[in-house]
C-alpha cells in the first residue's frame, strides 16, 4: 500500500516528510482537540435528520486564534498535538485522527463513503492531498491501479503543455494569454507564496490548459482564485524549502494534478463560467428562496431596501466564497464540500445563505448603501474554524430541512 | 466620505467601465477612501462604493458601480448601465490595446445605457509616462470627436483622480438641473432610495469638455 501512496505523489520517499520548521498548522487545527468543547454540541448539524446523509459532525473546534488574513504560509505548528515528528506518508502516523485516514487512504479499495463522512469533519493536513484526489475522482479508488492511472494523467498533462507551449508566446491565444497573465499576478496577492514566479508561471500554464480544452467557458476571472486551495495542498508537504530550490519532477506532478483537480471541480460548476453564466444565476435563485424561507424579514428587508442578491451574492457564487474568507478557511471548507453530494454547486448554495445569516439581524437595520458594504466586505478577518466549522454545519441543517422540501425552489414569497 | 444616510440633493449612479487591469478599482478607492492598493485582485462582478461632493453648494452624492473587465461579466455588469447618468469609460496609457477598445465600450454604453448618458474617457496610470503608449492629444481629439469628456488619471499618484469625479458629476448635475428647470415635473427626488433621477430622454447635445 505504502508504495502506492509514495508513487501518487512523486518517485522520491522524502516527498511526504514533515519538517519541524514549516508546517501547515492553520490547516490542521480544525480536527486537533481531543475535548469536545461547548460548541460542538451548537455546531453539530442535525444529522439524525436524515439517514440518507453521512452524519457529519463538527470537529472539536480549536479555540486558537488563527491567522485568517491574506497570508497563508505555512506556520509553524500550534496543534496541539505532536505535529513535528517527521511522519513519512508511508509510515502509519500516531495521531488517531491521522491514522484513522491513512488506513482509510491506505486499504487496497477506499472506501469512498467512509472517506467522505470522515473528511466532512476535516481532513489532517497530512492526509489531505490523497484524500482530495481521491475524493474529486481523480485517483483511482482501486489501489493496484492508481499508479499507473496517475502517472498517465501526468504524462498527458505534460505533453499538453509542452505541445501548447512549445511555440512560444505568440502560437497562444493572444487575448486569453493576456487575460491569464493580468490575473495571475493578482491571485492571492498577499501571498509570498503565490508571489513566487515559479508558481505564477505554473498557475498561468494550468489556466490556459484548461481555457483552450473548455472553450465553452474559457478563463474566466475567478477560476484562478479556485486553482489556490489545489497548489497549496499539493505543495504543503514540500515547503520546507523554499519554492525556489523544490525539485522539477515536484512541481510538475503539483501542477499535473492541480490541473486535473481543477478540471474535476470545474466540471461540476462549468455552467457559472459560459455565457451568462447561467449557473450563477440560477444559484442565486434558489438562494434567494432559501433566504426567504428560512429568514423571511430579512428577505424581505432586502427587498424593500431594493438590494438585489445578484449585487452581493454573485462572487460568492463565482469565487466559491474564496474572496470572503481566507485560503486557509477555503480548504477547511472545501473538505466538507468534496464529502458532499454536489458540494460545489448545490451545498455551497446553502453555505451562502448560512454566510448571509450570519449578518441578518445587523443588515435589517442598514440601507441599501450600508448593507451592500457590508456584505461586498463581510467581516471576517478574526475568522477561525471554529466560525468556518458552525458555518459548514448550519449550512448543512438548512439543507436538512430545506433540501427535499417540495416547495423549495418554487416558493415565492408574498411581499 | 463613504456616508450613508446623509442628507444629499442629488443621487447619481455611475459606472467605471474599461477593460480589463486599466485600474478601475483603484481608480474608485482612491476616490471613495483614497487609498491605493497594489495588491488589489481582480473585481468580480460588480463592486459598490459611494461619496458625496458638493457643487454649487448642492451635495450630490455619487453612487459609483465599478464593474469586471473581462468579457465575460458584460452580461452581467450591462445590467447596471440601466440608470446610470455618467460612465467613466477607462483605459491604460501604457496599454494601447486597452485604448483600441474604448470603441468596442462606447458600442455597450450605446446598446445598453440610456442615451443621454455622461461619458468621461479616462486614461488611467498617467504615473508611468516613460511607458505611454497612447498620446494624450490623440485621445483627447477622440474624445472630442465622439462626444466624451477626457482626463488623464493616475490612482497611483492621485493626479487628476478627485477632478474626474468632480467634473463628470458636475455636467450631470448642470444637465440635470438645466433640465428641471425646463420641465418642472421632471423633479428630483433627494434623500430616498437606491433610484436614480434622471428623466426621459430627452436628446441633447454634449459639449465636450476640456480638461489636460
Amino acid at each position: 500500500m505504502s508504495s502506492n501512496t509514495r508513487t501518487a505523489y512523486g518517485t522520491s520517499s522524502t516527498f511526504w516528510k514533515r519538517t519541524p520548521t514549516f508546517v501547515p498548522s492553520t490547516i490542521e487545527i480544525v480536527y486537533t482537540g481531543e475535548t469536545p468543547s461547548p460548541a460542538e454540541t451548537t455546531a453539530k448539524p442535525p444529522a439524525e435528520t436524515t439517514s440518507a446523509q453521512p452524519a457529519p459532525r463538527s470537529a472539536s473546534p480549536q479555540p486558537t486564534p488563527q491567522p485568517t488574513d491574506k497570508v497563508q504560509e505555512p506556520l509553524t505548528s500550534t496543534s496541539s498535538y505532536d505535529d513535528s515528528s517527521p511522519i513519512a506518508q508511508d509510515e502509519a502516523p500516531t495521531h488517531p485522527l491521522e491514522l484513522k485516514f491513512h488506513t482509510l487512504l491506505t486499504a487496497a479499495n477506499v472506501d469512498i463513503e467512509e472517506l467522505q463522512k470522515q473528511s466532512w469533519k476535516g481532513i489532517p493536513s497530512s492526509q489531505r492531498s490523497t484524500a482530495w484526489c481521491l475524493l474529486m475522482g481523480y485517483f483511482p479508488l482501486n489501489a493496484s491501479r492508481r499508479s499507473q492511472t496517475i502517472s498517465r494523467k501526468r504524462r498527458e498533462y505534460t505533453d499538453w503543455v509542452r505541445q501548447t507551449f512549445s511555440r512560444g508566446e505568440d502560437a497562444l491565444d493572444r487575448s486569453l494569454w493576456h487575460q491569464i497573465r493580468i490575473d495571475v499576478p493578482r491571485t492571492t496577492p498577499g501571498s509570498p507564496l503565490f508571489q513566487s514566479p515559479r508558481i505564477q508561471r505554473s498557475l498561468e500554464r494550468v489556466l490556459y490548459c484548461w481555457a483552450v480544452r473548455h472553450p465553452a467557458s474559457g478563463y474566466v476571472q475567478g477560476i484562478n482564485d479556485l486553482l489556490t486551495p489545489f497548489y497549496y495542498v499539493f505543495l504543503s508537504p514540500h515547503l520546507a524549502q523554499p519554492v525556489d530550490s523544490l525539485d522539477d519532477s515536484v512541481m510538475d506532478t503539483v501542477e499535473a494534478d492541480s490541473f486535473w483537480c481543477l478540471t474535476k471541480l470545474l466540471d461540476g460548476i462549468q455552467d457559472n463560467y459560459t455565457h451568462a453564466q447561467p449557473g450563477i444565476q440560477r444559484q442565486l435563485i434558489k438562494m434567494k428562496d432559501l433566504v426567504s424561507r428560512i429568514d423571511a424579514p430579512l428577505a424581505a428587508h432586502l427587498d424593500s431596501e431594493g438590494v438585489e442578491f445578484i449585487q452581493f451574492a454573485f462572487r460568492w457564487i463565482n469565487c466559491l466564497l474564496m474572496r470572503e474568507v481566507s485560503l486557509t478557511s477555503t480548504i477547511r471548507m472545501w473538505d466538507t464540500y468534496l464529502a458532499e453530494p454536489d458540494g460545489f454547486s448545490s451545498f455551497h448554495i446553502y453555505v451562502c445563505a448560512a454566510f448571509l445569516l450570519k449578518w441578518s439581524k445587523q443588515i435589517q437595520q442598514l440601507d441599501f448603501q450600508r448593507t451592500l458594504l457590508l456584505l461586498q466586505k463581510p467581516p471576517t478577518e478574526s475568522w477561525t474554524a471554529k466560525d468556518v466549522e458552525l458555518l459548514l454545519s448550519e449550512a448543512y441543517m438548512y439543507k436538512c430541512l430545506y433540501h427535499n422540501s417540495p416547495n423549495h425552489y418554487s416558493a415565492t414569497q408574498k411581499r | 466620505m463613504a456616508a450613508s444616510n446623509d442628507e444629499y440633493d442629488f443621487l447619481f449612479k455611475i459606472v467605471l467601465i474599461g477593460d480589463s487591469g486599466v485600474g478601475k478599482s483603484n481608480l474608485l478607492s482612491r476616490f471613495t477612501r483614497n487609498e491605493f492598493n497594489l495588491e488589489s485582485k481582480s473585481t468580480i462582478g460588480v463592486e459598490f462604493a459611494t461619496r458625496s461632493i458638493q457643487v454649487d453648494s448642492k451635495t450630490i452624492k455619487a453612487q459609483i458601480w465599478d464593474t469586471a473587465g473581462q468579457e465575460r461579466y458584460r452580461a452581467i455588469t450591462s445590467a447596471y448601465y440601466r440608470g446610470a447618468v455618467g460612465a467613466l469609460l477607462v483605459y491604460d496609457i501604457a496599454k494601447h490595446p486597452t485604448y483600441e477598445n474604448v470603441t468596442r465600450w462606447l458600442k455597450e454604453l450605446r446598446d445598453h445605457a440610456d442615451s443621454n448618458i455622461i461619458i468621461m474617457l479616462v486614461g488611467n496610470k498617467s504615473d508611468l509616462r516613460h511607458l505611454r503608449a497612447v498620446p494624450t492629444d490623440e485621445a483627447k481629439q477622440f474624445a472630442s470627436e465622439n462626444g466624451l469628456f477626457f482626463i488623464e488619471t493616475s490612482a497611483l499618484d492621485s493626479s487628476n483622480v478627485e477632478q474626474s469625479f468632480q467634473q463628470i458629476l458636475t455636467e450631470i448635475y448642470l444637465l440635470v438641473s438645466n433640465k428641471a428647470i425646463e420641465s418642472s415635473q421632471d423633479n428630483v427626488q433627494p434623500g430616498t432610495g437606491a433610484q436614480i433621477i434622471v428623466s426621459s430622454a430627452d436628446d441633447y447635445t454634449k459639449s465636450p469638455g476640456g480638461c489636460c
